[in-house]
């Protein structure tokens, strides 16, 4: 464990670490652009240059941090005038030949290059040649569009398709300031589902998110902490929605609350900084069309109608099953338990399947399960796969992805929902549910690791939040909310 | 249209070549292999990449950045003979920048391209390792020295 | 001729580069009683007592480089031999590889032997055609009769040897680009740590030296270390190969033992400046030595230590002999583009820096030049200075910075006039050099 000293102060460092990997964890500041705690050490970007003091008298010499083992002893400078000066210089070649597209780049207001720029350059390029020019706007993928002039060839991408997709679907062509990354031509991107995470760890406005593109300024934005319910590793991640002083009036008000963008809330014991494509794409499941209506037998009624009628069906129920939703709450799965469980067969549902073309596993983050809250679900109510028995007379359907074919005939169904379908309209009672967007909740995760999802909306004025439904559907008094 | 032939005639070629490597190499064996496709072909074709790719077992994209980064590697045909004249110090102090007018006067292209009749392609290099002997031009895979207009004139001749 | 011959020491005909008649020159005895009766300690013993540097340019004591190789440690180690050779104006190392070949090849087996290396490579550059042949050539004789491969000689010592042929990468001949380069990807150069002797070709310890170092490990174990070094003097023992080209009237490749006074060298056997022009200034070792005038020259013998204390060096061994009248201005300019062509790209300030420069250059050759050009191509260059993953980019800065502090009048004039000071000339005497190639 050698000890060393940053700026005069001792430090301590593990065995084998590197100056940057010290420093960040002793909560120094050292500016990177290639450097990224999960990806190997490429050392080409040279920002993160720090002073080393000589021994015994000696002259100082500059070495990049990233790479510098540290020795016992050792005192690192990282904010001398040599190294500011040297950052300067830096920032001036890297700036050489950057467009000046802040105006218009998506990257703004989140931009390391423009940070780096204010915090320690600020100063208008020196140069007097032209810019040399590249490819504005390059379809890396379907999803993701790069500009070749605002890159900095940092190759984070590259190294991310090498080391943690392992995709290899990205590459750097040609050499010198020709330098283009370029994708496979045999477009494996495309079918990279980890591909949109170099959106996220490109240093400046090069790789850029088509369905984002130019939606919003960053800071019109707030990020609320979700968790993805695309599987059972139950990735957490932030949620982006217009914050309320910048809504807009002009526009259909689903836009000041639809979610702009999903991007990874960093997570050592989950996900680490990554997250899967399916993640990025949340919207589609969340934002698909809601129910907001109850219906028995498809006929529009009351809400409290609904749950009245549904909690007759109950009661009177001699042999009721219930096909519980694996994309239940922790809070929610509690409620039913305490509500239905002694009442009702209760039989763990997957609310979803993979789907044809989707990855189904891998060592990386996706797993099988396409379920966010299987195993608290299992925990309450039993893993074993179980058919609902033929002979009940009511199933409540709780969720997503119950066939009604598959259900007994003759059984009554009453079906908690949140989402348009075909099926609402078949159910003998038909309630609207709330979604995770709409509530604050846990899911617990494949390994046991339980995580918070928190709102960004409030839920429809026609549907009900199942954790508080499920106390009244086994009320005795008829005195409902 | 063209159809391309297939290079897998050379897999017993490389298979001598991987021998000679110790064993874990397969990846070193990317630039002989691309080589010796090209020098057969004459460049480098998309099928040729899928060969190399199952062959040696190494990402498309180290392929496609190898072939990309290194100047003597040709992912389109060029002339029949490929006339690369250098322009670095010793030889253009020697009268390279004559030399490479001369040739582009003679034969009516500019360097990068080729003419019409699909017979010369040229193009200017950097140094050859050949300076003592300056001029030089490389014609296809022979060293041409100490040039001369009058040398450039008979040596068109004979390649026509 | 200037001094003693250790590699030039034969007379080269069209077939003194094979095996049989190197043999009968001496040939492979070496290598004999290196490996019946030496311990691989024992050679790097005798090569570092030698005090031989490196030919390459960095002039790195060679057994330094070896003794960080830790014999008896269980992991592969390789010897890669640096013939990429693509340093402007030098050629010398393609005199052994055309003539010499066997040289070559037994002294990377007696290397090997001493850095117990099974698998040894030379990585040639991509043009040589007649270098690559005769290597290959030699290669496969040695193979034929036992000198390369299975029990060498009878003895438990095996050794294969891969000519790998590069494909066009000026930086490939740095170290770390070459055995990237032989992983079968671009020439992408490595930081250190870790050095190449610990951690280099497929990770594991490598040795890379130049060709000619190389050449000379026979020489130094014939003659033990004690008579290589009353070759040369005290602090650059033995001899150096020159290339030098240029206006200069006799070029090619000759074999200077260290110590010889400049001065003799290009105006005795090199017949000094072609026509009989007056020197301009030479570049003594490679494009990004600081160039020596006259005044220099007469007095600075050829050796590391001197060549330094006039501020120059011995480098790659290529001099480029520049005559009156030429424009620096021009030689500049080839130069920087031969640098933006060349950078691999990977660094910052390498990546950038070489095109502004080159961009800069080319603005003042056309005419656009602005006075304050000078200063930038300056700044440029230092801020190249020790700040990139390899030497390329400090290599173009101290071209630029060397020329433009002896040369700055002609920047300015050509700023100020918008053209040469010089009517814009590389070649001097066009009629001397078509009657010297005649």
């Amino acid at each position: 464990m050698p000890d060393f000293f940053i700026n005069g102060q001792p430090v301590t460092a593990a065995k084998g670490q590197t100056v940057m990997q010290a420093a960040k964890a002793a909560g120094f500041f050292i500016p990177t652009f290639c450097w990224h705690p999960s990806l190997s050490v490429s050392g080409n970007c040279r920002i993160c240059v720090v002073e080393v003091e000589g021994e015994g008298g000696g002259g100082s010499w500059m070495e990049i941090a990233c790479n510098m083992p540290v020795t016992e002893g050792m005192r690192v400078l990282t904010d001398s005038d040599a190294v500011r000066a040297r950052r300067r210089e830096t920032l001036q070649f890297i700036l050489l030949n950057h467009p000046v597209d802040c105006g218009i780049c998506d990257k703004a207001g989140e931009c390391t290059l423009q940070d780096y720029h204010y915090e320690m350059n600020g100063l208008p390029s020196v140069s007097t040649v032209p810019k040399v020019h590249a490819t504005k706007y390059f379809e890396l993928s379907s999803r993701i569009v790069l500009d070749n002039e605002r890159c900095i060839v940092c190759s984070r991408c590259v190294r991310f398709t090498r080391e943690i997709s392992k995709s290899h679907a990205l590459g750097i062509q040609n050499r010198g300031d020709a330098s283009l990354v370029r994708p496979v031509e045999s477009r494996d991107f495309e079918s990279d589902p980890y591909s949109d995470n170099v959106i996220d760890i490109c240093p400046v406005g090069a790789l850029l998110s088509k369905q984002f593109l130019h939606k919003a300024r960053v800071w019109y934005l707030k990020a609320t902490p979700s968790v993805c319910p695309g599987c059972s590793r139950g990735c957490t991640v932030d949620l982006w929605h217009r914050k309320a002083e910048w809504k807009l009036n002009a526009l259909d008000p689903r836009e000041n609350t639809a979610i702009a963008r999903v991007t990874p809330r960093e997570n050592p014991e989950v996900n680490g900084p990554w997250i899967c494509n399916k993640g990025r794409d949340l919207a589609k499941i969340f934002e698909r069309p809601r129910a907001e209506q109850a219906m028995q037998k498809g006929k529009p009624v009351p809400l409290g109608d609904a749950i009245a009628d549904a909690r007759r069906l109950i009661r009177e129920s001699k042999r009721p099953a219930a096909l519980v939703s694996s994309w239940g709450s922790n809070e929610e799965l509690t409620a039913f338990k305490a509500a239905l469980g002694d009442r009702v067969e209760c039989i763990v549902k997957s609310d979803w399947q993979p789907q044809p073309g989707e990855r189904l596993e891998d060592d990386l983050l996706i797993r099988a399960d396409k379920n966010p809250n299987t195993r608290a679900a299992q925990n309450l109510f039993g893993s074993e796969a179980r058919l609902v028995p033929a002979d009940s007379d009511l199933v409540l359907v709780w969720g997503e992805g119950a066939s009604f074919a598959d259900l007994p005939r003759g059984a009554k169904v009453i079906l908690l929902g949140s989402y348009l379908a075909p099926e609402n309209g078949h159910a003998d009672v038909f309630i609207p549910v709330s979604i995770q967007t709409e509530r604050a909740g846990h899911y617990t995760n494949f390994a046991g690791v339980v995580s918070r999802f928190e709102p960004i909306v409030r839920k429809k004025d026609g549907a009900a939040h199942a954790e508080q439904l499920f106390a009244q559907l086994t009320a005795r008094t008829e005195a409902l909310a | 249209m063209n159809t391309i032939v297939s290079m897998h005639h050379l897999l017993p070629e490389f298979e001598k070549m991987k021998q000679r490597y110790p064993a874990g190499f397969e990846s070193s064996l990317t630039l002989p292999c691309l080589r010796r496709i090209q020098q057969e072909r004459g460049y480098v074709a998309e099928e040729d990449i899928d060969l190399v790719v199952e062959y040696l077992g190494v990402p498309r994209i180290q392929v496609e950045e190898v072939l990309s980064f290194y100047t003597q590697y040709r992912r389109k045909p060029v002339g029949r003979w490929h006339l690369q004249a250098c322009r670095n110090v010793s030889c253009s102090m020697r009268g390279a920048e004559r030399m490479i007018d001369h040739l582009a006067k003679r034969l009516g292209i500019q360097p990068g391209q080729t003419t019409a009749d699909g017979c010369f392609t040229l193009d200017h290099v950097e140094c050859l390792g050949s300076c003592g002997t300056a001029p030089v031009v490389i014609v296809n895979e022979t060293y041409h020295e100490n040039m001369t207009v009058e040398r450039l004139d008979a040596l068109l001749g004979e390649l026509k | 001729m200037s001094g003693r011959k250790l590699l030039m020491s034969f007379p080269v005909t069209p077939t003194s580069h094979l095996l049989a008649e190197v043999r009968a020159r001496g040939g492979y005895q070496t290598l004999q009683r290196v490996l019946t009766s030496m311990t691989p300690e024992q050679v790097t013993k005798e090569v570092t007592a030698a005090g031989i540097l490196g030919h390459g340019g960095a002039a790195f004591p060679v057994g330094r480089k070896w003794s960080v190789i830790h014999l008896n440690d269980s992991q592969p180690h390789y010897l890669c031999a640096n013939a990429d050779e693509g340093e402007p104006g030098t050629f010398k190392d393609r005199w052994i590889l055309e003539n010499s070949p066997h040289q070559l090849v037994e002294s990377m087996l007696i290397a090997a032997y001493a850095l117990q290396v099974r698998n040894a490579f030379v990585y040639i550059r991509g043009e040589f055609d007649l270098p690559y042949r005769r290597l290959q050539g030699a290669v496969d004789e040695a193979y034929e009769a036992g000198l390369l491969g299975e029990k060498i000689l009878g003895t438990d010592f095996s050794c294969d040897l891969v000519v790998y042929r590069g494909a066009g990468s000026y930086v490939c001949g740095e170290a770390s680009a070459l055995i990237t380069s032989i992983e079968g990807k671009k020439g992408y150069p490595r930081n250190r740590p870790p050095r190449l002797t610990v951690r280099g070709l497929y990770q594991r310890p490598t040795v890379i030296n130049n060709v000619e170092t190389l050449s000379n490990i026979e020489i130094i174990v014939r003659m033990g270390a004690e008579e290589f070094r009353k070759v040369g003097v005290a602090k650059s023992p033995g001899t150096q190969l020159v290339s030098i080209s240029g206006h200069v009237a006799k070029p090619g490749v000759y074999e200077l033992e260290y110590g010889t006074p400049l001065a003799k060298f290009i105006y005795e056997d090199c017949g000094g400046v072609l026509g009989g022009k007056k020197l301009k200034c030479i570049i003594p070792g490679g494009i990004s030595t600081k160039v020596l005038t006259d005044a220099d020259i007469a007095t600075v013998t050829y050796d590391h230590k001197a060549m330094e204390a006039v501020g120059s060096q011995v480098g790659s061994g290529g001099m480029v002999v520049i005559a009156e009248g030429t424009c620096m201005v021009r030689l500049l300019q080839v130069m920087l583009r031969f640098y933006h062509h060349e950078s691999c790209g990977q660094c910052t300030p390498c990546r950038e820096g070489m095109g502004w420069l080159h961009r800069i250059i080319d603005g003042i050759v056309a005419g656009r030049g602005r006075p304050e050009d000078i200063d930038a191509m300056v700044r440029i260059s230092e801020a190249n200075d020790g700040t990139t993953i390899c030497g390329m980019g400090d290599a173009a800065g101290f071209a630029t910075v060397g020329i433009i502090a002896k040369y700055r009048d002609e920047f300015e004039y050509y700023i100020a006039n918008g053209r040469s000071k010089c009517g814009g000339r590389l070649e001097v005497d066009v009629a001397e050099q078509e009657a010297a190639h005649a």
